[in-house]
């Protein structure tokens, strides 16, 4: 678990700065593949879940415009040790969740 | 051998639904994904498409978009109770983009987007239950992507 998300937190004066990158394709459903045309079906990050010492923070909604590998930031009080857990939701039901510790 | 495969695949799909830590509040906006025009995607998400303009939203984001695909943005919403921040690219074909739902005190997200063509960034900020928009237009080159 936790495999396709790369997190890291650091706190500065109470200030905890997120930065993420999730590795999924997030096929909007309209690439097509060359030699047949044929297009690659939807495949794409619906939901993401972000808590700070397992209380939610933030809750995520995401269509097929977000880029390939997603890239997530955000800022959030804390402090050092804090558990910061990230995860995600596709539209094929799939998920999987990461956590980090504070710097 | 591909009995095995499709069933595991299930059990991979039942399993991810139920590890997913639910929150109770809200559900996939579905309405405001699927809408075609921006004003469309404005009434499904907020019930109203007339969202006045702040300056106080800090829309950071290139001028020109290298790769459109990777769009680099980042969001200050400059409002002290900011409950919400939604991201709209005006120019693609389904404009809503995302919707990050704040339930501490925060003001700042960044995230990538993809950009079918030039076009306006539009991010729309809820603050102590008011709306409140800005955009930035994108210049986007020749080698688009298709969204």
């Amino acid at each position: 678990m936790g495999a396709s998300i790369k997190i890291r937190a650091h706190e500065i004066d109470g200030q905890v700065t997120v930065k993420s990158v999730i590795n999924h394709p997030m096929e909007t459903g309209e690439r097509k593949i060359r030699k047949t045309g044929r297009k690659i079906p939807p495949h794409y990050i619906r939901e993401i879940i972000v808590s700070r010492n397992r209380r939610i923070v933030m809750e995520a909604f995401w269509g097929k415009s977000i880029s390939r590998n997603p890239y997530l930031s955000f800022q959030i009080a804390g402090r050092k040790g804090d558990a910061i857990t990230i995860s995600w939701l596709d539209n094929r039901g799939n998920s999987d969740t990461a956590t980090t510790q504070v710097r | 051998m591909k009995r095995r495969t499709l069933l595991q695949a299930g059990i991979q799909v039942s399993l991810g639904a139920i590890l997913f830590p639910r929150a109770a509040i809200g559900a996939y906006p579905s309405g405001a994904f699927l809408a075609k025009e921006l004003p469309q995607a404005l009434r499904e998400a907020f019930g109203s498409a007339d969202i006045g303009d702040s300056d106080k939203i800090e829309i950071e984001a290139p001028l020109i978009a290298r790769d459109p695909g990777m769009v680099p943005v980042r969001i200050r919403s400059g409002f002290a109770n900011t409950e919400s921040i939604a991201i709209v690219v005006a120019s693609n074909e389904s404009p809503f983009t995302a919707h990050f739902r704040l339930y501490e005190s925060q003001d700042f997200v960044s995230t990538r987007v993809r950009m079918a063509a030039t076009g306006d960034l539009v991010v729309i900020v809820k603050a102590d239950g008011v709306l409140h928009a800005n955009r930035r237009p994108v210049r986007v080159g020749r080698n688009s992507c298709e969204v």
